[in-house]
């Protein structure tokens, strides 16, 4: 083994000493059998003939031994690969034109791989992370709703699919006391357990038992590593002490490590990733037979061997069964159990294999591209090719040449390439959307680079293999004699290479359609009507601690005085307070309600999104007030109680009615006039979302009848609202100095970043389309040049029997326009076709809008006439005394 | 070249040995030693000879050194190692139990 090794080694680099020595050594033999025959009385003469004769051909000899010393495949690829360098290095444009087009398109499919690789391909950072789930309650109303507690401890305790469930909910706390500002923190309440689900352990401490659910026990506190460096300095005694949370003295009993990803979250939802700074047990208490309130959210380990199904089936088995025991009919809710996995990545997922099959569209293009252009070079190479083949060298050869030579070029771009797409993954993460799940988990890793150095290999062989094959059948003959009065191709190879460029059109129309309608619904989204003013609108939010702020009465004072001072900051037009903001994911819901004189539909219950105001709020928000009127200072705690609805609930519950006046009521039987609520006011329907199909039904009640402690700000400004910030802060604290004034934002950016989604895939997939017209239009120019080139001879006859210049130009132009059009119809039959893959994608355009296909059709017929009409000019332009003075 | 027999396939590694464990030799002598001692019967390709030797010497059989040849001239001469005699007894009883076999075969047939 070790002998074979060094043996190949020396041969492979000891190349020159190695051919000697063998040169030599058949020398040697061949002249001691010449020596042998002339003693047996030949002439010197015979004796060679004769010792050839029977030696056999020399260089025939020499193949063999180099094949026995195992090393012959590498010697001719370093043989073929000097070769191939010199030749690109003959022709520079080409090689260059190649070389770049080729990074390009290699470099923005390693980017995108890398982004694939990082949010779909990496394994969730948690220990065997594909048995974990999470676990929601669905009906037809809320496919997907968070659990109640007391479902949530009935599937803890009856469950056997899973080795532990755990449940959290969203719960920000305040921190303060200690040197720091007061600053609010990411928080979660979680039972115990939750960290075993995910398998993680905290670096010190614990995390909480069954005791810390118990009401009263739960004044504990897990940090994560960062609040605990930077907060505490890392304390190493951090464990045991006393920090103060919403004011009251919460026990340290865990410090998380570094790494702990939050594995996000649909209830007030938290970006997936290292974003929660504290956890606090959660505990609850109550009416184990009122189980209307949903807000926790279930995650679960599978034990091995047990399907995601299998948990499902029994988890609703387990539904059926409480409501059997609790009401004795069906509740209505089934249990829905999806891996975390697809939970986690599921909302990109489409849009990162639109964006990976788009730039393997650009790579398609960019290899049908190569293939025209070295084609175009091979025709050239005619006479170098058929000479070889003459030689005797066997066809294998010439194909291998060949092929290394696309390899040298497709290498070269792959290298480039991966300059590329290390400067454009810091791009892509840059363009990112803030809250797009792993985002962190992007990197050019190995995986990126496998696939880089493997798509370079493919592509090389791809764009390579049909020119170099259909090279080598050149006839010696036939190529010797042509090539001697100059290029030429056959019939075939100029068939193929308009099948190439019809190819590469209708691929780019493909992805011009997919830009068009991403454009279409990057505008559409901006265009949107948000329902509010998002321009000179600042917010921020406030929350008061419990203990400080028992009463109702408290909370009002602190409100009232908060809204008054900010109402008198110089700049400010209004502001008022509420219990959210649009588009940040809230969704609280009131459903049961009844409607005075109204029935609800069969198995249908009244419902709608609860929010409380100001009267000051829709003003600050800019929503427009439609009918009766808004909260004022009069709607106070023991006044008729009033609400504020949306357009939305008016239309699905008072249809065609006058709705001011109307009533409804949470009680069950009311009798007093207090036990109503008083419809005063309808205000403009606000989406949950920017791209939300309608608005839900929504009521607002007056903050000041029913005090929260957690508020968000609503501060509309007459310029730049950035400069309400500091008097913001100053105001809340001189209220309170102890209280956090966070999430502060304006709201136009809040608006901004809400598209930031489609902008990205439009950025890219309109990149990828600009790439790939300007690729097939490279290609159509290589293919008409060429032709024209070919038939420059006729061209000029033409001239000399009399055509016109404009017939020459007119008959160019209409050859390229005819491939331009055969690809763009084929484009738009495949974009058709595609248009389910982006349905997810697009907002207010059909995949198949006719104003885009129309736009993309012409705009691939004027590009295609564009890059013939170099080579049409040419053509025009042909010397009837060339053509004659060549025959 | 009447009398003579090709060599089967695989036997002209088989031969090479044997005919080097008299001593080192080059690539002539060894062709030359060969049809001397098979009475002229057995003929080496001198073609297929070097490559054989140098697949042997790949596989650490045999080891080539130069030196002088008789006439005054640098040669190559291949000696046999350790493992190639070892190869050598291993290929040599195969072929007798080979040669018996067939033997066996041929007569009771």
């Amino acid at each position: 083994m070790l002998d074979d090794l060094r043996f190949r080694v020396r041969a492979l680099f000891r190349h020159k000493a190695v051919e000697d020595e063998l040169d030599e050594e058949l020398r040697f033999h061949f002249d001691r059998e010449v020596e042998k025959y002339i003693k047996q009385g030949m002439s010197a003469d015979e004796a060679k003939r004769r010792a050839r004769l029977v030696f056999g051909g020399h260089e025939q000899v020499k193949e063999d031994c180099r094949d026995a010393r195992g090393t012959n495949f590498i010697e001719l690829t370093i043989d073929d690969t000097k070769y191939a360098f010199r030749q690109l290095v003959m022709n520079p444009t080409f090689a260059l034109v190649m070389i770049l087009t080729l990074a390009l398109s290699i470099g923005a499919n390693s980017a995108i791989f890398s982004v694939i690789n990082g949010v779909l391909l990496k394994k969730l950072p948690y220990p065997q992370p594909e048995r974990l789930v999470r676990i929601f309650l669905s009906s037809q109303e809320y496919p997907k709703f968070p659990l109640n507690p007391w479902d949530f401890l009935d599937f803890r305790a009856r469950n056997h699919s899973f080795e532990a469930i755990a449940a959290f909910t969203r719960g920000d706390v305040q921190i303060s006391g200690d040197d720091g500002e007061p600053t609010k923190l990411n928080g979660f309440g979680i039972t115990s357990g939750y960290f075993r689900v995910l398998g993680l352990r905290p670096e010190l401490g614990r995390e909480f038992d069954f005791q810390a659910e118990i009401p009263g026990n739960g004044l504990q506190a897990i940090l994560s590593d960062r609040v605990w460096r930077t907060r505490f300095g890392a304390d190493p005694n951090i464990i045991g002490r006393k920090i103060t949370l919403n004011m009251q003295p919460f026990t340290v009993i865990g410090v998380m490590p570094p790494g702990t990803e939050h594995p996000g979250n649909e209830y007030h939802s938290v970006v997936y990733g290292e974003s929660v700074d504290v956890w606090w047990p959660f505990s609850f208490a109550g009416d184990p037979n009122n189980r209307g309130s949903h807000f926790i959210e279930g995650i679960g380990r599978l034990k091995p061997g047990v399907s995601v199904g299998q948990a499902m089936a029994e988890m609703n088995a387990i539904m059926n069964q409480l409501s059997r025991e609790l009401s004795g009919k069906d509740s209505g809710w089934k249990v829905l159990v999806i891996p975390l996995y697809a939970e986690v990545v599921g909302a990109s997922r489409q849009m990162l294999l639109v964006l990976l099959g788009a730039v393997g569209i650009v790579l398609l293009i960019a290899c049908a591209n190569a293939a025209n252009l070295l084609m175009v070079r091979a025709s050239a190479r005619q006479r170098e090719i058929a000479v070889r083949l003459a030689m005797g060298a066997p066809r294998i050869r010439v194909v291998r040449q060949l092929l290394t030579e696309s390899l040298l070029i497709s290498c070269a771009g792959g290298a480039l390439g991966l300059l590329i797409a290390f400067a454009g993954v810091r791009a892509l993460v840059m363009l990112l959307p803030a809250n797009f799940p792993r985002a962190n988990d992007v990197h050019v890793s190995w995986p990126v680079l496998v696939f880089t150095l493997s798509v370079s290999l493919l592509t090389g062989i791809l764009f390579g293999l049909a020119p170099a094959l259909q090279a080598s059948r050149t006839d010696p003959k036939d190529g010797l004699q042509k090539a001697a009065r100059g290029t030429t191709s056959t019939r075939h190879q100029n068939r193929l290479r308009s099948v190439l460029v019809i190819a590469e059109v209708a691929l780019a129309s493909v992805l011009l359609i997919g830009a068009g309608l991403m454009l279409r619904t990057f505008l559409n989204l901006i265009h949107l009507d948000p329902g509010f003013k998002e321009d000179h609108l600042l917010t921020a939010t406030v929350s008061l601690p419990h203990e400080r702020y028992k009463s109702q009465q408290d909370r009002l004072l602190f409100y009232t005085r908060l809204i008054t001072s900010l109402d008198s900051l110089p700049g400010v037009e209004s502001a008022g307070a509420g219990s959210d903001l649009p588009w940040t994911g809230y969704d609280e819901n009131a459903g049961g309600f009844r409607i005075e004189g109204k029935t609800p539909s069969a198995g249908q219950e009244f419902h709608a999104r609860y929010h409380a105001a100001t009267p000051d709020y829709f003003k600050a928000m800019g929503i427009p007030l439609l009918e009766g009127r808004a909260f004022n200072d009069g709607d106070k705690k023991g006044t008729t109680n009033v609400f504020v609805i949306n357009e939305s609930m008016a239309t699905l519950y008072w249809p065609k009615e006058d709705v001011i006046g109307k009533r409804l009521t949470f009680e069950d039987n009311p009798k007093k006039d207090s036990d109503w609520i008083t419809v005063v006011g309808v205000v403009g329907d606000v989406k949950d979302h920017p791209n939300s199909v309608g608005a839900e039904p929504a009521f607002w009640y007056p903050e000041y009848q029913a005090p929260d402690f957690d508020m968000t700000l609503a501060v509309r400004t007459q310029s730049d609202p950035r400069q309400a910030i500091d008097g913001l802060r100053q105001t809340v604290h001189q209220l309170n100095p102890g209280l956090a004034v966070a999430d502060v934002k304006l709201m136009n950016e809040v608006a901004d970043s809400s598209v930031a989604t489609p902008r990205f895939t439009f950025a890219l997939v309109g990149l990828f389309a600009g790439l790939a017209i300007l690729l097939a239009a490279i290609g159509a120019y290589g293919v008409i040049s060429y032709a024209v080139g070919q038939r420059a001879m006729e061209y000029g006859l033409r001239v000399a029997l009399g055509a016109q210049r404009g017939d020459l130009l007119r008959m160019v132009l209409s050859q390229s326009a005819r491939l331009a059009v055969s690809g763009v119809l084929i484009g738009v039959v495949l974009a058709l076709c595609l248009g389910r893959v982006v349905r997810g994608l697009v907002y207010g355009v059909s995949p198949s809008d006719p104003l885009i296909m129309t736009a993309v059709v012409v705009l691939v017929l004027a590009v295609a006439l564009l890059a013939s009409y170099l080579p049409a000019r040419r053509a025009a332009g042909a010397d009837p005394m060339v053509a004659l003075r060549a025959e | 070249m009447t009398g003579r027999i090709e060599l089967p396939q695989g036997t002209l590694d088989l031969l090479i040995l044997r005919t080097l464990l008299s001593g080192a030799q080059h690539g002539w002598a060894i062709s030359e030693r060969v049809q001397q001692v098979s009475s002229e019967v057995l003929s080496i390709q001198q073609g297929s000879l070097y490559p054989a030797l140098h697949r042997l010497e790949r596989r650490g059989w045999i080891k080539a050194r130069w030196g002088t040849s008789d006439n005054n001239r640098r040669a190559k001469y291949y000696e046999l190692t350790r493992n190639g005699q070892k190869r050598l007894e291993e290929e040599t009883e195969a072929w007798r139990k080979l040669a018996v076999a067939v033997e066996q075969v041929l007569e009771g047939a």
